[in-house]
């Protein structure tokens, strides 16, 4: 499975902890409270690999919030969350739900925008410290397992998912999503050159 | 001659801070550690005029680190850095009487975290 | 398309476009903004974000518009976290009371050939679905204070248990028929519940509810959940001794579960503490005499040793 050098690793993980440090800084904005993101772990997996991390196999379901980007690279990015943990995140940057079992359209429009501002965020990290232009789309919700979530793309696809684990803390809560990216061959070139190239400019 | 303690958990960012650090005065002494526990051990056989501290670091985590720190080491000055700026963020480096700066590590970033400690 | 043609169409559709150029000035402001904002267009023409919208500076909306221009990104401000960013009416007495349209917001970048960078801010108006979703909300809530059944065990619930009491006490009172009650509480419940854990106090407790409801067969009897690990039943038509056969029914099929629990300081298995009394109301009686006794005679069952039934008495008993 494909890997980073120890250096371009430590890179990523920064760069995404830049990207989920400011989207919590505008998170508690929003609520009102204290909030933190961090990303403990980054991994390259296949897609079968996450949907069976993420309990497809079980039936468990999670509520996934969506976003295309192209440009210097192309990927399909998702912000995931067990969908009774989704639940709680919505309750707690509301203030209070309806507490059915599904979020209902406006909290499904909540999460979307919870996705959109930390999905930018990491992305605009990346962009910034490759110094590439990136487009991105608007964020959709989704719900289902991991398969259905992450066979979206629909075609069949051998490419890798680069996947970041999310630690977030509300108001003494704490909560593990995930952000997945689906990388093809391309696009996993591409990140790995414009790291290089973040680095060299660095040490430059 | 000045020290300068660069905690993080991240190698690319001591790297960035020593870098930009050594820009400004290349006549300083800086020391490394990836972890706050590591930072108390340093403290053993380093005594920093300057601390640079993550705030987001697994284990012992930037804010744990700095009574620590400041038990050892009263005089020293130390910086929180994180991306992730907010009120309360604010309000926890007051009341510690540290300040703190917004990653990422630039040289301006590093540049004003040496002038505030310069006008001290 | 023609440019007039274009024209009709931004001035018909039913949101608010405002789309802005590369410094954040204004240069399209749609038909239905001027309706729903009061400024008109040609006010607006050319004028920054930040003199327009001066509250607005540095928050979600304008982050999201410096994204869309600076980055290329396409931003989503919800009505549940933004409830209503911009200064918008619905209609004019909504303006003289300051009650501002609930908004959905969409910010998306333009990339047009031969043009700088724009964006295009596209604002709906969800007031509907807002009252839509408090509907749903107090309708959900009242659902749930009306509900009659412990959503963990199956049986009724405390609410179902003193509305039928209130009942069956009236009914007691016009027939002047004996009402009795038991009470029953779990024998080191919580010692149970820490050592075999939640999951097995919970499943404990089912089987319990379900045992005490296999010995009524009446249809005006009644066992419910009275708290976490406390049962009542309410026995109509019931005098002293019928209750005792009861109780002790009840008593002797909670021990047959034998529901294993080393952590019990009376038994291997869960047992049972059962506590009965009886009353034929007269006009001054309340329901809240009849509960009290049944309590008294509880904890003389605990007292007792526990495993027992102990039937209320006026009496002091002696040791």
């Amino acid at each position: 499975m494909f890997q980073l050098s120890e250096l371009q690793h430590d890179a990523l993980v920064e760069i995404f902890n830049l990207g989920v440090g400011r989207a919590a800084a505008a998170m508690s904005r929003i609520v009102g409270e204290e909030v933190s993101m961090s990303v403990p772990m980054i991994t390259f997996q296949s897609r079968a690999e996450v949907a069976k991390a993420l309990g497809s196999a079980e039936g468990r379901r999670i509520s996934a919030v969506a976003q295309h980007f192209e440009g210097a690279f192309h990927t399909e990015a998702f912000l995931m969350f067990p969908e009774e943990k989704s639940l709680e995140i919505v309750r707690l940057m509301v203030g209070q739900s309806l507490s059915l079992e599904e979020l209902s359209e406006m909290e499904q429009e909540a999460m979307s925008e919870i996705g959109n501002i930390i999905l930018n965020s990491c992305m605009g990290a990346f962009a910034n410290a490759a110094g590439k232009e990136l487009r991105g789309s608007l964020p959709t919700y989704h719900a289902g397992t991991g398969d259905d979530i992450l066979g979206l793309s629909g075609k069949e696809w051998d490419g890798v998912v680069l996947t970041l684990k999310i630690d977030f803390n509300i108001e003494r809560h704490h909560i593990y999503g995930y952000v997945a990216f689906l990388l093809d061959m391309p696009a996993l070139q591409d990140l790995q050159r414009y790291i290089d190239d973040y680095l060299a400019r660095l040490m430059g | 001659m000045t020290t300068v303690l660069v905690v993080d958990d991240s190698k690319v960012s001591r790297l960035l801070s020593k870098q930009y650090i050594l820009n400004r005065h290349p006549d300083w002494a800086i020391a490394e550690a990836a972890s706050g526990e590591e930072a108390i051990d340093k403290l053993q056989t380093v005594t920093p005029d300057l601390v640079l501290l993550d705030l987001n670091m697994p284990g012992m985590g930037g804010l744990a680190a700095v009574e620590k720190i400041q038990a050892k080491c009263p005089t020293a000055h130390i910086t929180l850095l994180t991306a992730n700026v907010q009120d309360a963020t604010r309000d926890k480096a007051n009341a510690l009487g540290i300040g703190f700066a917004e990653k990422p590590i630039t040289e301006a970033c590093i540049d004003r975290i040496i002038a505030v400690f310069e006008n001290e | 398309m023609q440019l007039s043609l274009l024209q009709g169409v931004l001035k018909a559709v039913r949101a608010g476009i405002i789309v802005f150029d590369a410094e954040q000035r204004i240069v399209f402001w749609n038909q239905w903004m001027e309706q729903h904002s009061q400024m008109p267009a040609a006010d607006m023409q050319g004028k920054s974000f930040t003199d327009v919208f001066p509250d607005m500076v540095d928050g979600r909306t304008h982050v999201a518009i410096r994204a869309a221009l600076e980055n290329n990104f396409a931003s989503l401000l919800s009505q549940t976290l933004n409830k209503a960013p911009f200064p918008l009416y619905a209609n004019a007495a909504d303006v003289a009371n300051h009650v501002r349209m609930q908004q959905a917001v969409h910010v998306m970048p333009l990339e047009i050939a031969s043009l700088s960078r724009h964006c295009v801010v596209q604002i709906t108006d969800v007031s509907m679905a807002v009252s839509r979703e408090k509907k749903l909300r107090e309708l959900a809530s009242e659902l749930e204070s009306q509900t009659l059944v412990d959503g963990m065990t199956g049986i009724a619930n405390r609410r179902r248990f003193d509305l039928h009491l209130d009942d069956e006490f009236r009914r007691a009172k016009r027939n002047t028929s004996p009402l009795s009650l038991i009470m029953i509480d779990v024998d080191y419940f919580k010692d149970y519940n820490d050592n075999y854990g939640h999951q097995h106090g919970d499943q404990c407790l089912v089987q319990i509810a379900g045992a005490l409801s296999s010995v009524l067969n009446r249809s005006r009897d009644l066992v419910a959940r009275y708290g976490g690990e406390e049962f009542t039943v309410v026995l109509p038509d019931t005098n002293e001794d019928g209750a005792m056969q009861i109780a002790e029914a009840m008593r002797a099929e909670i021990e047959g579960l034998q529901i294993e629990h080393a952590y019990s300081g009376v038994a291997k298995f869960v047992t049972a503490s059962l506590g009965v009394s009886t009353l034929v109301p007269d006009h001054m009686s309340k329901t809240g005499t009849l509960i009290h006794a049944a309590d008294r005679a509880l904890y003389q069952a605990k007292r007792s040793g526990r495993n027992c039934v102990v039937m209320y008495s006026d009496k002091k008993k002696s040791e």
